[in-house]
């Protein structure tokens, strides 16, 4: 395979996006085929590249200027990021209407996403996530300028100290690329932006942030596709972050911490989901919460622990997809949708958090306490989903955009897939533990039916098959009709929700003392400044003058 | 001619192309020639001529036909702070030349930041501003025109004047008056009441960072400095000449080409803003980590300011929207790629 | 000695420059410290340089004395301030040409500081274009005086630009500020 080939999944829908980019301009609206190829057309190439030989393929060109060369790779982890990437924005742009406007722009923020996932070094993930990041925020506000969006300044600030860590590495290692910097380099303080910019860039906090927020837009065409091109980007660093370290974080504290923020955004999530007024507002928490199991799991520092956190991130990108074309009425699509969502047996999710819980015991200490606190958030959900069957819809989204049987076959795969967890597991988890902890991955077994782990066997077939057949049995004999939405009460009330939001009320009214104004005044400030005043300016010279001296 | 200075002037005269071939019918093109003739003269004079002494009295001439070609503000006033750089750059040379205590060549490059900074129109020395007044008249054509290459040539010109002692004070006080602009103009830019000055605060925050990037003495930090007075000459500036036009018309909108335009002027990636970013905090990493730690702190203040600024040229139409697109495809270009402009300014 | 007398010379005329408001005063000023620096020029630079700033002085003097307020108006009331800075400056550049620096051209040296720094402060100071102007063209011979300062020769080329900008700038139309 020609290392050109690692172009292709940035190429295409770049190439994509210059033609509907063009038509559109001249008054032809390609439509949704030319959005489809863009899509499709990623993940065909990343298909066509990885499975044949299911090794790193690298390609190198000069120097770009800021002391980082043009570094593309496809290795498993590009892959296995790259289809979380690819695969929901593509059925969304296949099936969702779009104005050529937002075509354009989702394609690019596919092919700055991709970019993201393939760049060699850090320097070019923080430039190209950077990018994405704008874009985002620009195709979320040409669906609709007044709905909600991120917090540009918090993405910013995320891929901005990215930024100054690849550059910490090029002066104090010599180099920023993933699979070349001298360990040593990674210190604590590095990795503590490493992941403080993790953090930032997936807003994986325990309050409600645009994860949960976009989903209560008017319509989910750019809130998809947002989701699912911004939000494992950093999961994607904390991954790469285990590259750094060769398989290790600097330090076991940053694995616990990073763990304790994983599971207060998923209680935070399941807490804030059981109090939801709508299905609607449910369903918004979901992503969220299999983003806080997913850092749990992957912060352990285990492969076990990497596999079933990549696993749940894979759910959710299946989730976003399923999501985004829900419709808000009732019916059998919400109601598999929900069992997905919160991980009922036989799914694929379900399997994943109990192999993620797993982990948590088998790494010990402090960690196997958060492996209680995340068996509990996860009752939580279940609980809450139980409690969401029977809420309103919410208010509803354009009837075009909603593909109620695709959401239903999404949700219905991801329950019928638990079996083939070991499957998954092998062939689209492994490989990036091979990847990023080479000296612990071979840990990893059991094969295609089977999850080996320390201290057990989890044989996947033959304990989720029976589960699936029970499963369609109990369905077949029960129905939706005697379902009834209402307004249901909440099991228990958030009592920090309203109380930060007093807080925060209160600081943004807060004014400077009447007496103290005239000092503060930057009217006044700005008024002085600029009063070209020979006085001042003869002041700083001496200033200067003086400050030389010493 | 210094190689950068070369390569800004060419993209002075961009500019000046870009302003006239996609200013609206009924701008007065006519001044706009003459005037800004004048000043890409002027720039290249400044640039060109073999000696300091006759780069100060081309900066001399220019401040005072600046001056001379009206405005709101009183000649008087318009003068003040071109000549007091003069006159500071002219006190710097005597003292860089003249022999005696080492603390002369100290405050030679005291006078050689201070009249830079007035001659740019920069903390502590803010030229008086009129928001009525035309762009040519306006301190934005020295802040954005005449500045980027007065920069080049005091900074090409001092390397050859002051001692190695001298030069780390010179460079420790652009610093200083670099994080000093960046603070102010940042956060001005964003709470000042008109904004005609909230433009005028952001060309000063993008000093501000590329005083830091030239006070730097490593590589990296004179890198940085020239993509920041690139993105100030070919992005800030149009813009500002498309926002005049938009100010006239009174409108200001929120379309998504507001918001890429905002994107562009916080210095997000892809655009140049951010290429210059990542060289500013390599060299600031290389040199004292803390500074790139407040670097990168103040970079985030350019982002509220930059919302107010995008929304605030309106919606383009027709030539000034493939204006718009040509300047924004061309920072695009830059920030990805930034390696050509770097190579043709020898760094 | 011709030397230490021309940089008194220069210095009177500047100072006349920062106490005169009217145009006899400032055009005397001008001439003065044009004259002043053309002779200390000629010390060490030669004829072509010393009289293209003494050209660009006369001129520069000759058009001051048919444009601005009438009269002579030395020292009007409120100048003593303007008094105190001609002789504290004047006696600062002296201290430092003459006391801190070293080597030959130590009345250039005051010459230069105490023209620069007079004129530079005469344009903080004033609103009149008439003296403004006149601050200015002084400056650009200083400036171009001070390149003899240069380790290098500094060829004709600054006392020229100087001369010209001096002799011109007086012919400069100012444009009243824009109406509102």
């Amino acid at each position: 395979m020609p290392s050109a080939a690692v172009l292709a999944p940035v190429a295409l829908p770049l190439a994509a996006a210059a033609v509907i980019a063009i038509f559109g301009l001249a008054g032809f609206n390609l439509g949704r085929i030319a959005a489809a190829a863009g899509g499709w057309s990623v993940v065909a190439t990343l298909l066509a590249i990885w499975l044949p030989v299911r090794s790193s393929l690298e390609l190198t060109l000069g120097q770009l200027g800021y002391g980082s060369a043009f570094d593309l790779r496809i290795d498993g982890v590009t892959f296995a990021f790259g289809m979380m990437i690819a695969l929901p924005a593509a059925l969304l742009l296949t099936l969702q209407p779009r104005a050529w406007q937002e075509v354009v722009l989702s394609m690019l923020g596919l092919t700055a996403a991709m970019a993201a996932v393939e760049a060699g070094g850090v320097v070019l993930t923080a430039i190209a996530g950077g990018t994405a990041a704008t874009i985002a925020m620009v195709l979320l506000d040409t669906e609709d300028p007044r709905a909600r969006r991120p917090s540009w300044g918090l993405l910013l600030a995320g891929w901005l100290a990215l930024t100054w860590v690849g550059v910490i590495l090029q002066v104090g290692g010599g180099t920023a690329v993933y699979s070349a910097v001298p360990v040593a380099t990674v210190t604590g303080p590095i990795f503590a932006l490493v992941a403080a910019s993790a953090v930032l860039a997936s807003c994986l906090f325990p309050w409600r942030t645009w994860p949960a927020e976009l989903w209560a837009r008017p319509s989910l065409r750019a809130a998809g596709v947002t989701i699912a091109t911004l939000y494992p980007l950093g999961f994607y660093l904390l991954v790469r972050a285990y590259e750094l370290g060769d398989g290790h974080y600097p330090h076991p504290l940053f694995n616990v911490l990073l763990a304790v923020i994983g599971i207060a955004a998923a209680a935070a999530a399941a807490a804030r989901a059981q109090a939801a007024a709508t299905r609607r507002e449910f369903l918004g928490e979901v992503i969220p919460g299999f983003g806080g199991f997913a850092l749990t799991a992957i912060a352990l520092g285990t492969a076990l622990g990497l596999v079933a956190g990549l696993i749940l991130l894979a759910t959710a990108s299946a989730l976003v997809a399923c999501l985004a074309l829900l419709p808000d009425r009732a019916g059998i699509a919400p109601l598999l949708t929900i069992a997905a969502a919160v991980g009922l047996p036989p799914g694929i999710a379900f399997g994943a958090r109990a192999i993620g819980i797993e982990a948590t015991f088998e790494a010990g200490d402090f960690l196997g306490l958060i492996g209680v606190a995340a068996a509990a958030a996860w009752a939580t959900w279940m609980v809450g989903g139980a409690r969401a069957i029977g809420l309103p819809g919410g208010r509803g989204h354009p009837a075009a955009e909603t593909f109620p049987r695709v959401s239903m076959l999404i949700a219905a795969l991801t329950l019928i897939s638990g079996p083939a967890l070991a499957a998954i597991q092998f062939g689209f988890a492994a490989p990036v533990a091979a990847e990023v902890m080479p000296s612990s991955a071979g840990s990893l077994g059991g094969g295609l039916a089977s999850v080996v782990t320390v201290s057990s066997v989890l044989p996947v077939v033959i304990l989720f098959v029976p589960l699936l057949v029970i499963g369609v049995a109990i369905y077949a004999s029960t129905g939706t009709s005697p379902i009834r939405t209402q307004a249901r009460p909440a099991l228990f009330k958030f009592p920090v929700g309203s109380a930060s939001g007093r807080v925060w009320a209160g600081i943004r009214a807060a004014t400077v003392p009447e007496q103290y104004r005239s000092i503060l005044s930057v009217r006044e400030l700005e008024a002085a400044a600029v009063g070209a005043s020979p006085v001042l300016w003869l002041a700083a010279l001496v200033a200067l003058a003086f400050a030389v001296t010493r | 001619m210094p190689p950068d200075a070369t390569e800004i002037i060419v993209f002075i005269a961009l500019v000046l192309g870009f302003a006239l071939a996609f200013a609206p019918a009924q701008s007065p093109r006519r001044s706009l020639l003459v005037r800004g003739g004048t000043g890409l003269a002027g720039t290249v004079a400044i640039a060109a001529v073999p000696t300091f002494d006759l780069a100060i009295l081309v900066l001399l001439t220019l401040g005072v036909l600046h001056a001379a070609a009206g405005g709101k503000r009183a000649f008087a006033i318009r003068l003040r702070a071109p000549l007091l750089a003069v006159a500071m750059l002219a006190l710097a040379v005597v003292l860089a030349r003249v022999e005696g205590p080492v603390v002369l060549a100290r405050f030679a490059a005291v006078g050689l930041v201070a009249g830079l900074a007035a001659g740019i129109g920069l903390l502590p020395y803010l030229h008086p501003f009129d928001a009525d007044d035309a762009a040519a008249s306006s301190p934005v054509a020295w802040i954005a025109f005449i500045g980027p290459v007065l920069a080049a040539v005091v900074v090409a010109r001092a390397q050859g004047l002051l001692t190695a002692d001298a030069g780390g004070a010179f460079g420790a006080m652009l610093i200083g008056l670099g994080l000093l602009n960046m603070a102010w103009g940042g956060i001005a830019t964003w709470l000042t009441e008109s904004t005609t000055a909230a433009w005028r605060y952001s060309f000063i925050a993008d000093w501000g960072l590329a005083l830091c990037g030239i006070g730097l003495t490593v590589s990296d930090g004179r890198r940085g400095a020239l993509l920041v007075l690139l993105t100030i000459v070919l992005g800030r500036l149009p813009l500002y000449l498309v926002f005049r036009q938009a100010a006239a018309a009174k409108t200001a909108t929120e379309r998504p080409v507001n918001l890429v335009v905002a994107a562009m002027l916080a210095g997000s990636a892809p655009f140049a803003g951010f290429a210059a970013r990542v060289l500013l905090l390599r060299g600031a990493t290389q040199l004292y980590w803390p500074l790139a730690l407040v670097l990168a702190a103040g970079m985030l203040l350019w982002l509220p300011g930059s919302l107010r600024l995008g929304r605030s040229i309106g919606a383009p139409r027709r030539r000034q929207a493939l204006g718009v697109a040509l300047m924004l495809a061309a920072n695009i270009a830059a920030g990805l790629y930034p390696l050509p402009l770097l190579e043709a300014a020898r760094l | 000695m011709v030397e230490a007398a021309a940089a008194f010379v220069a210095w009177l005329g500047v100072s006349m420059i920062v106490l005169a408001d009217g145009r006899r005063g400032l055009g005397l000023g001008v001439a003065l410290a044009g004259l002043g620096l053309a002779a200390i020029v000629f010390q060490g630079h030669g004829l072509v340089a010393a009289a293209a700033l003494a050209v660009g002085a006369a001129i520069a003097a000759a058009r001051r004395l048919v444009s601005g307020s009438a009269g002579w108006q030395i020292m009007p009331p409120g100048s003593t301030p303007r008094l105190v800075l001609c002789i504290g400056a004047g006696l600062l550049a002296l201290w430092i040409g003459f006391g801190i620096t070293t080597g030959t051209g130590a009345a250039l040296r005051f010459a230069v500081m105490s023209v620069v720094g007079l004129a530079g402060a005469r344009v903080l100071a004033s609103d009149d274009p008439a003296v403004l102007l006149t601050a200015v063209a002084l400056l650009a011979l200083a400036i171009a005086a001070a390149a003899g300062l240069s380790h290098s020769a500094p060829g004709m080329w600054p006392y020229v630009a100087a001369g010209l900008i001096a002799a011109a700038v007086g012919w400069l139309p100012v444009r009243t500020p824009d109406a509102a």
